[in-house]
Parts: structure tokens; sequence; C-alpha cells
């Protein structure tokens, strides 16, 4: 591999295939932006709802350096998301593997989840805030209810869809229904349930966001609402790009953090825990 | 019970079974029908014939994974009345957990009964030496081949302790070459630690090469035509098999199978 890449190299006068293609993206970046910000200079593209990238720039200054008015919103949205997602994370699972252990519960349950499946959640928002008033308690509830689904149903089909084999296994060795369940059952879930907290996580920052424009009290929600209100749009748009980062860096983590506890599904998962067990059991084998 | 004296024949054996049967659903699918056997401590016993015979319901009863319909059946010398932790069991999957590295898994049936000991970790690494995995011990499920896997489940079968094992086609699902090399290993095995096993295969020349005795039985309804004896020691080389008496016995076993193998 590095041998065909420095020959690589050598042939495209000293640049990789890889640092071409940033390259090339790069390029093709810097023409879309000069081109939006020529077209709203010479009045092509509405500047009033398409600031020029200059002006955005501006703002990303005057909003996280000059003013720094951001910070105190960002935190409040990053937050609400994460107590929201935890929240919702904890009613998700926790039903999940309630369900999933109960038969019973589960098919006198079913009706009522492929009805809650129907029901666009984020519509009962109005409801939750009449009936715990504005605030935090209602932000949150408003986050829980739309990143529980998918945690739950994850939950609950991993703890349904136990291998046959392997349960025939544990009872074979006596075991409790205890260790069926520690040692078995929620191991075996963990991918799968890890998948509908990245689908949770996704949908809590979504939740945060209409919550707080609801709500317009604080957060990057009404920011938002408060800038596109008096038509500084450039500001607007460098809360959405904020965003978009935030967006982005959950994303990032979520694959870290699944990388990191579903270790056996990677070569370098299975190369850390595996050298770490190696060293744990050193002294005794 | 039929009286004092089948309790005296059948305290000498590990299995002891007198007209065992077992039916599903209704009582109209006969899986197993008036068996009635002795296997003696440390003997090897091959299971052979078509699917569908009731060798994996045998199995099972043993096991006590499943209950009887009729007949009495012993176990070192107690009625089998649900799943019991003195017998070991092992099938054509491996069943390994994903999450666990080798030793983990081999440890697995120790973890489930107490707490494990130094010694056990001792123990756990020795059997996945003696199984030709020294250099696996740390290794993932998904990072071993399928002959690999299948070694790892025998260690934590060895592990358990017990001294009856029950393996299910357990190479049935490995190629013929690695299948031959791991029957010739499990024969050392088990004749080293004298276990008492049951070994369940559709394979006539692997069910006579590796057993002491081979139970040959016959479908609709499944049941136990015959009990040849192989009269040679263990372990007994590979070599054996071209041997006019090996052939007799084959020859013998699939008369009693019928045309149809
Ligand atoms: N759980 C079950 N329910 C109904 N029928 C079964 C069940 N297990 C086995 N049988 C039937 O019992 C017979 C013997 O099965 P089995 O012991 O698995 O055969 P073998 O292992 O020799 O192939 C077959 O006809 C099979 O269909
Ligand atoms: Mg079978």
């Amino acid at each position: 591999m590095a041998i065909a890449e420095s020959t690589l190299q050598k042939g495209s006068g000293g640049i990789s295939v890889r640092q071409r293609k940033m390259l090339t993206h790069a390029a093709i970046f810097l023409i879309l932006v000069g081109l939006w910000e020529i077209g709203s200079r010479t009045g092509w593209l509405d500047p009033l709802f398409y600031p020029r990238p200059t002006n955005i720039l501006r703002s990303f200054w005057l909003i996280y350096i000059a003013n720094g008015n951001i910070w105190f919103h960002l935190y409040a949205t990053m937050v609400l998301v994460f107590a929201g997602w935890l929240a919702g994370s904890i009613l998700g699972v926790g039903l999940g593997a309630l369900v999933g252990f109960n038969p019973l519960v589960r098919r006198f349950l079913k009706p009522y989840v492929i009805v809650l499946e129907a029901t666009p959640r984020i519509a009962v928002a109005p409801l939750l805030i009449a009936l715990l008033g504005f605030g935090a308690p209602s932000k949150i509830a408003i986050i829980m209810l739309v990143c529980f689904f998918a945690p739950f149903i994850n939950t609950l089909s991993g703890v349904v869809n136990v291998n046959e084999d392997r349960l025939e296994l544990f009872r074979s060795l006596g075991a409790s229904k205890m260790q069926v369940l520690r040692k078995l059952v929620l191991p075996d879930a963990i991918p799968v349930i890890m998948a509908g907290e990245r689908l949770a996580l996704t949908a809590a920052l979504s939740g945060a966001l209409v919550a707080e424009f609801i709500q317009r009290d604080e957060g990057i929600g009404s920011l938002i609402l408060i800038y596109t209100r008096n038509l500084n749009m450039a500001s607007a748009f460098a809360c959405i790009f904020t965003l978009t980062i935030v967006g982005f860096l959950i994303f990032r983590g979520m694959e870290r953090l699944d990388l990191w506890i579903a270790y056996w599904k990677s070569e370098t998962g299975m190369k850390r825990v595996g050298a770490r067990r190696a060293r744990q059991m050193k002294g005794d084998i | 019970m039929d009286g004092a004296g089948s309790v005296q024949k059948m305290s000498g054996s590990v299995v002891g079974a007198q007209r065992l049967g077992k039916t599903f659903g209704d009582g109209s699918v006969v899986a197993l029908e008036d068996a009635t056997f002795d296997i003696r401590p440390g003997s090897f016993v091959s299971l052979v014939g078509p699917s569908g015979c009731g060798k994996s319901t045998m199995l099972r009863l043993i096991a006590g994974l499943i209950g009887k319909s009729s007949g009495e059946l012993m176990v070192h010398g107690k009625s089998v009345e649900g799943p019991r932790t003195d017998v070991g069991m092992m099938f054509q999957k491996a069943t390994l957990l994903d999450w666990r590295t080798a030793i983990e898994n081999v440890l697995l049936p120790t973890e489930v009964s107490r707490t494990v000991t130094k010694a056990d970790r001792k123990h756990a690494a020795d059997l996945l030496r003696m199984v030709g995995l020294k250099d696996f011990l740390f290794a993932y499920p998904s990072q071993l081949s399928g002959g690999m896997q299948q070694r790892v489940a025998l260690a934590r079968l060895l592990q358990t302790g017990v001294d009856l094992l029950l393996l299910d086609e357990p190479f049935g699902a490995l190629d013929e070459f690695t299948r031959e090399r791991l029957n010739v290993e499990l024969m050392r095995i088990v004749t080293e630690l004298k276990s008492t096993t049951l070994f369940v295969t559709h394979n006539i020349a692997e069910a006579i090469f590796l057993a002491d005795q081979v139970f040959v039985m016959t479908p609709r309804p499944g049941r136990i035509a015959q009990i040849v004896e192989v009269p040679f020691d263990r372990p007994r080389p590979l070599s054996i098999q071209t041997s006019p008496e090996f052939n007799a016995l084959v020859a013998e076993v699939r008369d009693i199978l019928g045309e149809d193998h």
C-alpha cells in the first residue's frame, strides 16, 4: 500500500490521489461560494434571503467573538438535546426491555405501538406544553417524545430475537433467568440498541429546535427565530451552519461510541479489547 | 421402575434407558420409540442413522432439555427430570458468543455456576492449548475459522468438567479434512480424560472409527435397530479404516440401515 502510494505521488508531481481529490472538492466549493457571492452582489439572488457568504462569515465573527452571544444559546440547546436524549433513551430502552421480556404485555401493547408509530409525535408538543407549562420540563418531554421510539423498537427487537441455539446453550448450562439476561440477551442486543440511539440523538436535535421555536426563550432555535424576524439572515445562516457542524459532530461522536461499546463488530475494537483481556489474564494463564 | 434388579443393573452405567420413548405434538410424531440400552463409564457410543431417526431427540432427552413420553431414563443413577449440569452438549453450530474472546467463551460454563478463579482461567487456557488453539486464546469468534470455532466449543464443553459428553454432529458443517483431523483429536482427548461420550453422525465410517459401540438407528418411528460392538482399542489410527475388519463392520451397519443408505 505504502509503496503503491509513493509511486503514485511521484507520477503526479508530488501530489497523492487523495490530496488531488481534496483539492478538487475545495475548488468546487470555492466556485459555488464565489457564484453565490457574485449572485447576491449583482442582485441576481435576493440579498435579503440569500445573504452574501462574506456577510455570513462576518456574522460568525460577530456571534462567536465580537458579541459572543451564541455561546449561551448553543449551550442551552446542547444541554437540552442531551438531557432529552438521555431521558428518551432510558424510557425507550427500559420500556423495550420490559415489553420484550413479557410476551403477555407485548401482545396487549402491540396495537398501541402501531398507533403511536403512525402518529407524528411532534403533533403532541402543544399538549405537552399545556400540561407542563413553558420551561425545561415540557421541552425535555417533547424531545423524549420524538426520540424514545427508535431505542424502544430496537431494544424490543433485540431482546425478542435471541438466537435459539444460544438460549439452549445457556439452558443446558443451568443458567438463571438473570444470567441469561446479563450474559446473553443484553450484550447480544447492544449493536441494535446503539443503532437506535444514533437515530434518537439526531431526532433529539430536531426535537430541541422545535421546542425552542415554540417556546422562544433561549437556545439556537429561538435565536434563529429572532434573527429571521429582524431580517438578519446572515446571522440566521450562521446559526444554521452551526447546527450543521453540531449535527456532524454528533454523528461522528455516536460512530465512535458505537465502535467503543460494540467493540466486537470491528477489527480495531477486537484488537483493543482482546489485548486488554490478554493483559488482565496474563498472570493467571 | 420395575424392581430392584433394574436399579442394580443401571447403577453401573452412566446412562441407562428402558423402553424410552418420545412423541411430539398430540402423540402422532413418534421421534423415539422403545429404546433400551446401557452406556458404560468411559465408553464412546456413536449414534448413526438417516435424519429424522431420533438421534437429536435422544441426546436432548439425556440432557434433560426435553421430557420423555414413556419408559425410564437414568443418568448417573438418577432419573432425568429437567436440565442437568452434570451433562455437557455440543452442537453442529459452535454457538459462541461474539463479544467474548475464545478463553472467555470457554469460561462461560464456570461463570454460570460460580465465581471464576485464577485456577479456572488456567484450566481454560490449558484446554484451549489442548485443542490446538494456543495462539488464539484472546481471539474473537469472528476472527476464527469454522474448525477453530468448533475447537473452542469443544474446550468450553470440557471446561464444564462433566464426564458425560453429548455431541450432536459436532463437525458436520466442516470440510472433510478438518473433520477428520478433529475426529482424531477428539478421540485422543476423550480417551485421555476417560469421558463417556455420545456422538451423533450420519457418516457410517466416522461412527465406527470413533466408537466402542455403534447404535444403529432407523426412522419412522425412530428406534435403535441394533447395537454394534467395535472391537478395536482406542485411540486408533486413521489407517484402521482400510482394514478388512473395519470394512466388515461398515458393511454390517449398512446392511442394518437397509437399501436407502
Ligand atoms: N420439537 C419438535 N416438535 C415436533 N417434532 C419434532 C421435534 N423435534 C423433533 N421432531 C421430530 O422427531 C423426529 C426425530 O427428530 P430428530 O431427533 O431431530 O432426528 P435426527 O436428529 O435423527 O435427525 C423427526 O421426525 C422430527 O421431525
Ligand atoms: Mg439431528
